[in-house]
């Protein structure tokens, strides 16, 4: 089971089915989610000046809507200027071959493509999951 | 793990038999359950409830998350067909513009043809008089006729004839000025 995770997705409506999803399958019991990036990075901070713990796991939607960065910009910022202690990936509907080479280049591990059935995707992530943790895993596509 | 106190663990136990009430959430997890059988089965029940909830809320929120979809896709469509009865709007307005425009040349053109031949009629009368009368003249000269009252007639007749011939031509350039105005 993952400690803790965030997700950071401006749909409020996946944040229940994502919380739902993770409880289901067991992922973890403790999950906070954030609907911006200025939001999210305005939690890395607290993390990097240690206010508050470090999420094991960060889940980030490639296209937030309402912010002023992107989810890999935000992988970017929390990879390279917050410290890369966090396993980082992008959950989301988008497939594009080009964005996920710009995420790898920032420092995401993981990209779960978002659909109805999101679960059987959490279910393969969970497994890998140890590996990330260890930064042993290659950067993978759930699709 | 969390270890429950026995008294904790009978006051939950009745309470779940009374009244059907048991904990719930991701804190069920948590629970040490182990070493009491009832209080075993308890966890195992509340677990199993929590799971279906939270199915039956999954569920529940992937519909509302394709209707919101789909409203959102509508949405965009009327947004969509919006947009191109407006420019058809536009398109419509232009036309009649045109067409108006047109209407109006295609007056103007049927009037300044109406007064063209009106002037060519008219030119045509004051031109055969002018020769009709001219010739009179001449031949009264070369037959030895008296030519006292046709002289001055012809003179009189021809002033007339060059003033109206004037006065048709400032008409028509007036005519001409007033439409290169509009």
């Amino acid at each position: 089971m993952i400690e803790s995770i965030l997700l950071v997705d401006d749909e409020d409506l996946f944040h229940l089915v994502f919380e739902d999803a993770c409880s289901l399958l067991d992922i973890t019991l403790n999950l906070s989610s954030v609907s911006s990036s200025e939001e999210a990075e305005e939690l890395f901070k607290q993390w990097f000046s240690g206010e508050i713990k470090k999420p094991a796991c960060v889940f980030v939607d490639l296209n937030i809507i309402g912010s002023s960065f992107d989810g890999i910009e935000l992988i970017r910022k929390l990879n390279f200027e917050y410290g890369d202690e966090v396993v980082a990936g992008i959950i989301s509907s988008s497939d594009e071959e080009e964005e996920q080479a710009r995420a790898l280049k920032a420092g995401a591990q993981f990209w779960i493509i978002k659909s109805d059935e999101i679960e059987p995707r959490l279910e393969d992530f969970k497994k890998d999951y140890p590996l990330y943790k260890e930064r042993k895993g290659q950067f993978k596509i759930y699709k | 793990m969390v270890e429950v106190r026995e008294e904790t663990k009978l006051t939950l136990l009745e309470i779940y038999k009374e009244t059907g009430i048991g904990l719930e959430g991701n804190m069920l997890k948590l629970i040490d359950s182990s070493g009491d059988d009832e209080f075993s089965i308890y966890i195992r029940d509340c677990i199993e409830k929590d799971k279906e909830k939270r199915k039956k809320r999954l569920e529940i929120t992937k519909q509302v998350q394709d209707q919101n979809k789909e409203l959102i896709k509508a949405k965009e469509e009327i947004e969509r067909v919006n947009e191109e009865l407006r420019l058809s709007l536009v398109e419509v307005q232009r036309a009649k513009e045109n067409v108006e425009n047109d209407l109006d040349v295609l007056q103007k053109k049927t009037q300044y043809e109406l007064i063209n031949t009106i002037v060519r009629v008219a030119l045509f009368v004051i031109i055969g008089v002018g020769v009709t009368t001219t010739i009179l003249y001449m031949v009264s000269m070369f037959t030895g006729k008296d030519t006292q009252i046709i002289g001055s007639t012809w003179s009189n007749m021809f002033g007339i004839l060059l003033t109206n011939a004037f006065s048709i031509v400032g008409t028509i350039m007036g005519v001409k000025y007033a439409n290169k105005k509009d």
